[in-house]
């Protein structure tokens, strides 16, 4: 099994997070969510320290982890861009602003750039459709984006048109 | 209490499942995500069937498997409508069970057409959900069903040999499709990424179960320290008997 | 049912912080305005959140209210506030750049209480929103609040309120449509000592924001709706189940329980009474099909969103296998109101079999988005045209989507179908949690079906086998469709299919998951075979199948849709016709949508499959 060093140095803080909330299965979701938002993913090795805290095997904590959509298995970019695709910002051209993305970016939905700048997701509704298509970039709102907008929203964060 | 089921009179048990009945008063009906071991689980919906309940005009379709009788209702297990669901779930599972025979034979029996096949891993797995619940009997649940939607699977986390998996192959002697598969190449058993070291038995020195499995049940204090293959035991305890007696 | 703000002269400077405002800039304009009023203490400045988008207003943020006179401006930038507090706030004169200029009608308007978008609501739910400080529960209070929680707990006995809410007729406003008093009739008749109560706020239906604006604007009337609940079935502990996205809600949230808490109105011995309860914030971790009740229950239970058969229900055997009640946001929003009032006059509104005011959420293609709350019965044409002012730049109506991936599309010629939870599932589609997104002729159907198909691939839970396989071989026959790859014999095999999912699905998302597919296919058969048969998008949206040219004849080369353009593929000169260049062409079809000549046109695509 492949261990990263890396995640030792971190015991005492998963520890400390899990720690915070009782063992009762109603804290897993809250204790995971909690994790997720310190480090932008779920770490291996808090994984196994939540499934020994909570009496669960690891196999079923993995498969809370990778049922919801709150968590992610892999670390994200510094920068998630994050295309709405509600009905109200699909029938407003959502998927050209995402195609314009993975163009630029050189990365699907779904996946982060190789030097863990940037994410690309694209999100259930985000309930703002007066201002559809809508983006949001690390929890700023970007309301009405036009497809040319997308290069420059790009730029915002330091990124380069990619060569493709 | 009373129901009536395709016509005829049965008794049933307050709170047990119609399938319960079915199978303890020889009603054929199909299951693919069913096993005793573990009762009903309402995953494959190949037990639908018809249920009027008193009072009601119309039937309602129901999962037999996990539908409760408490009070007397009618059950039709054959008919049209339910023929024709069958046919449908079937023409959609042979697409990852593509050639396996009983696919094929269900598909045969209900004339379900043929659809383009899909992978899936593991390959064949019709997602029934045995297997888990194989290995959450046997205490160590090393695999769980992943994902979610059209992704969803079996599987270790990760997809890497995992801790807690013992090789004792339960769940793919569960498994309806055969879907899990493992390799034994000399004392070694290959399984879910994991390799484990054969036992041999002590009296006819075939490989039988892994050292896991043995340490496993040795510190669950259900087996003795013998060694035995499961025929080996078997006569070993039939001499034991004679002996005795 | 709305009560005035203030009775008195005290001014107040009601700023929206909601979501849609505070992306244009909201949080300067608020503080501004409390910088430069620090020397006038006599006007209070308060953050709201409204009902966002009201009016298609979300657009027209920030938004500034001032009271008592009820004027509101709209797209207050920071650099307006010192010109806002002399001129109105101190000399009373009206900025008439600011004030909201109606689209219809086109006169300014000072207030939004003037336009047909306001006047034809009735707010019971909404009644609050962008009305009061959520964050301030004595705002709640002087509004009402916290009544009909005195009326029951001094003198009501829990069967009288469940007596109460059975009279009004309330059915869930979630989707399930389920009679709420009977519902908790049979939890307070069911067997156990606890009991437990459960604020649905999954909203998962894209294009809904009805429970996520009363959850942000108005989390008490939930709390007191909570209480209630739990005090007529007899449970001790509640909880209200998030949204993960929902951040600001779970905010408002957490400082409404703890000023609930403070004010004796949450915990032990509530208002001096026997009774006692409280209530947890869970999150949700992302996943639509957890606004199911059993697989909201798994979740909190700390398992996958998987749900269960429902032969027994969760008001027998809910969360850790308790008697529960679970019911929607917009469902508590209406217990106090009903409590305090009486079922009679909650009665008297709406039809027969559908009691009360719904709130659906307006957006699309239609030129007043936003939040709407009307009488059941209220038809769709009232909504979308005298209500939301028609669609968008005149654009002919297709079709709207009510009810999310469980509804369906309605044509134009059901639009005097009234809303209710009866006619809309008779044609095909379903009220659900409110949802209505208006479509234009710029739409195609089959790719609508397909969006909701692909959304369901993604968060069916993936268990049984007819919703998981099912929804796997729709999207690949929808996709195909979509590309110019679709055979004709592939509808009937989409309409058995469906037929099965329908039937034999466990849960409700697997059973109306064919909605989408059979509402278009019922509807907008012909656009199907267009697709098929001529590989052609008529709507000119699936860019296997579409190709953009200018007409010379009507091109005045004005330049917009060069400007326009992201991949520079238009050339031409101001007043010379312009040009298309396929090769660089990527049909997004902005050009198409943004030309006020009707210059570009369609054309099958010759060339696709690459």
């Amino acid at each position: 099994m492949q261990i990263d060093l890396g995640e030792y140095e971190h015991t005492r803080e998963y520890k400390n997070l899990i720690e915070n909330y009782s063992s009762q299965p109603e804290y897993l979701l809250a204790m995971m969510q909690d994790v997720q938002k310190q480090y932008n993913y779920l770490p291996r090795l808090a994984i196994s320290m939540i499934a020994e805290y909570m009496s669960m095997p690891v196999s079923r904590v993995y498969a809370v982890a990778s049922f919801y959509k709150a968590f992610s298995l892999t670390p994200k970019g510094r920068y998630v861009f994050r295309v709405c695709d509600g009905t109200a910002c699909h029938i407003k051209n959502s998927e050209t602003l995402l195609d314009q993305l993975q163009q630029h970016l050189g990365i699907m939905a779904g996946e982060t750039t190789p030097d863990g700048l940037f994410s690309v997701e694209t999100v259930n509704c985000l309930g703002a459709c007066a201002l559809a298509p809508v983006m949001v970039v690390n929890g700023k709102v970007y309301a009405k984006v036009a497809t040319g907008d997308v290069k420059k929203i790009i730029k915002e964060y330091g990124g380069q048109e990619h060569d493709s | 209490m009373e129901i009536k089921l395709n016509g005829q009179e049965y008794e049933a048990y307050p709170g047990e499942s119609i399938l319960d009945l079915c199978r303890r008063e020889k009603v054929p009906l199909p299951t693919l995500c069913y096993h005793q071991a573990f009762g009903g689980q309402g995953v494959c919906r190949m037990c639908m069937v018809e249920v009027a309940e008193p009072g009601q005009k119309e039937a309602r379709l129901v999962a037999a498997c996990t539908y409760p009788l408490n009070t007397s209702v009618e059950i039709n297990t054959e008919s049209e409508r339910i023929k024709r669901i069958r046919k449908t779930i079937i023409m959609l599972l042979a697409r990852r069970a593509n050639d396996h025979p009983l696919l094929e034979k269900l598909a045969d029996d209900y004339g379900a057409p043929r659809l383009s096949e899909i992978i899936v891993q593991p390959p064949d797995c019709i997602l029934c959900g045995l297997c888990v619940h194989a290995c959450e009997e046997m205490g160590k649940s090393a695999i769980w069903s992943m994902f979610r939607g059209i992704d969803k699977r079996i599987a270790t986390p990760y997809d890497e040999a995992s801790e807690d998996c013992i090789g004792c192959a339960a769940c793919a002697r569960i498994c309806p499709t055969q879907a899990i598969s493992y390799s034994e190449k000399g004392s070694v058993r290959t399984i879910w990424n994991k390799d484990f070291a054969l036992a041999a038995c002590m009296r006819c020195g075939k490989y039988y179960a892994t050292q896991e499995e043995l340490l496993y049940l040795q510190e669950h204090g259900d087996y003795g320290q013998e060694n035995l293959c499961e025929s080996c035991r078997k006569k070993t305890l039939a001499i034991n008997m004679k002996n005795f007696t | 049912m709305t009560a005035n703000l203030e009775q008195n002269d005290r001014q107040i400077v009601l700023v929206c912080c909601g979501t849609g405002c505070t992306a244009n800039g909201a949080r300067e304009v608020f503080q501004n305005f409390q910088t430069k009023l620090k020397d006038h203490p006599e006007i209070e400045v308060q953050p709201i959140i409204k009902a966002t988008g009201c009016n298609g207003w979300c657009e027209k943020g920030p938004l500034v209210r001032m009271m008592p006179r009820d004027i509101t401006y709209c797209s207050v930038a920071a650099k307006d506030v010192d010109e806002i507090v002399e001129k109105t706030l101190l000399n009373g004169v009206l900025i008439k750049r600011l004030l909201y200029r109606d689209p219809v009608s086109k006169q300014q308007l000072t207030t939004h209480h003037m336009t047909d978008f306001y006047r034809k609501q009735h707010k019971i739910a909404l009644r609050n929103i962008g009305e009061i400080d959520p964050g301030e529960i004595n705002d709640f209070i002087e509004r009402g609040g916290y009544q009909a929680l005195k009326k029951a707990l001094q003198g009501m006995r829990p069967g009288e309120l469940i007596d109460e809410i059975k009279a009004s007729g309330l059915r869930g406003r979630g989707g399930g449509g389920f009679p709420t008093g009977r519902k908790w009739q049979a939890c307070s008749e069911a067997r156990g000592e606890t009991k437990y109560i459960i604020c649905n706020g999954d909203e998962g239906d894209p294009g809904a924001f009805m429970d996520r604006s009363i959850l942000e604007g108005d989390p008490h009337t939930v709390i007191e709706g909570m209480i209630l609940g739990a005090y007529a079935v007899g449970a001790a502990h509640g909880y209200i189940y998030v949204r993960d996205e929902y951040d600001l809600a779970v905010q408002y949230l957490g400082k409404a329980l703890k000023d609930a808490r403070k004010n004796g109105y949450l915990g032990n011995k509530i208002l001096d009474s026997e009774f006692s309860f409280d209530i947890e914030i869970i999150r949700g971790g992302g996943a639509f099909v957890c606004g199911e009740e059993t697989a909201l229950i798994a979740s909190i239970e700390g398992r996958i969103g998987e749900p269960r058969d429902k032969y027994v229900f969760p008001t027998e055997k809910g969360l850790w296998g308790k008697p529960t009640i679970i019911n929607n946001v917009e469902t508590w929003a209406n217990i106090p109101v009903i409590i305090r009032e009486g079922a009679e006059e909650f009665a008297a509104i709406g039809t027969e079999a559908s009691k009360g005011t719904k709130v659906f959420s307006l957006v699309g293609k239609v030129v007043n988005t936003g939040l709407v709350e009307v009488p059941m019965g209220t038809t769709l044409r009232e909504i979308i045209y005298e209500i939301g002012g028609g669609v968008l730049k005149k654009r002919a109506f297709k079709a709207v989507q009510t009810g999310g991936p469980s509804g369906g599309c309605i044509p134009a010629e059901l639009l005097d179908l009234p809303v209710d939870f009866d006619s809309l599932t008779q044609a095909g589609s379903m009220m659900g949690s409110g949802g209505l997104i208006v479509m234009d002729d710029h739409t195609c159907m089959v790719e609508v079906a397909r969006y909701y198909v692909n959304f369901l691939a993604e968060e069916s839970c993936g268990k049984c086998t007819p919703c998981r396989e099912g929804i796997r071989a729709l999207l690949e026959i929808l996709t195909n469709i979509c590309r110019g790859q679709g055979r004709i014999e592939d509808l009937q095999l989409m309409e058995d299919i469906c037929l099965t999912m329908q039937e034999a699905s466990l849960c409700a998302l697997g059973r109306t998951a064919p909605n989408p597919v059979l509402s278009t296919l019922r509807y907008f058969r012909d656009e199907y075979i267009e697709h098929i048969e001529n590989q052609f998008c008529p709507a000119g949206v699936c860019r296997e199948l579409t190709t953009f040219f200018i007409d010379p004849e009507k091109c005045t080369g004005c330049t917009l849709c060069i400007k326009y353009c992201s991949v520079d593929a238009i050339t031409g000169e101001k007043k010379q016709v312009h040009v298309i260049d396929e090769n660089t062409c990527i049909r997004c079809g902005e050009c198409y949508r943004i030309c006020t000549f009707d210059a570009i046109k369609l054309a099958r695509r010759e060339h696709y499959g690459n």
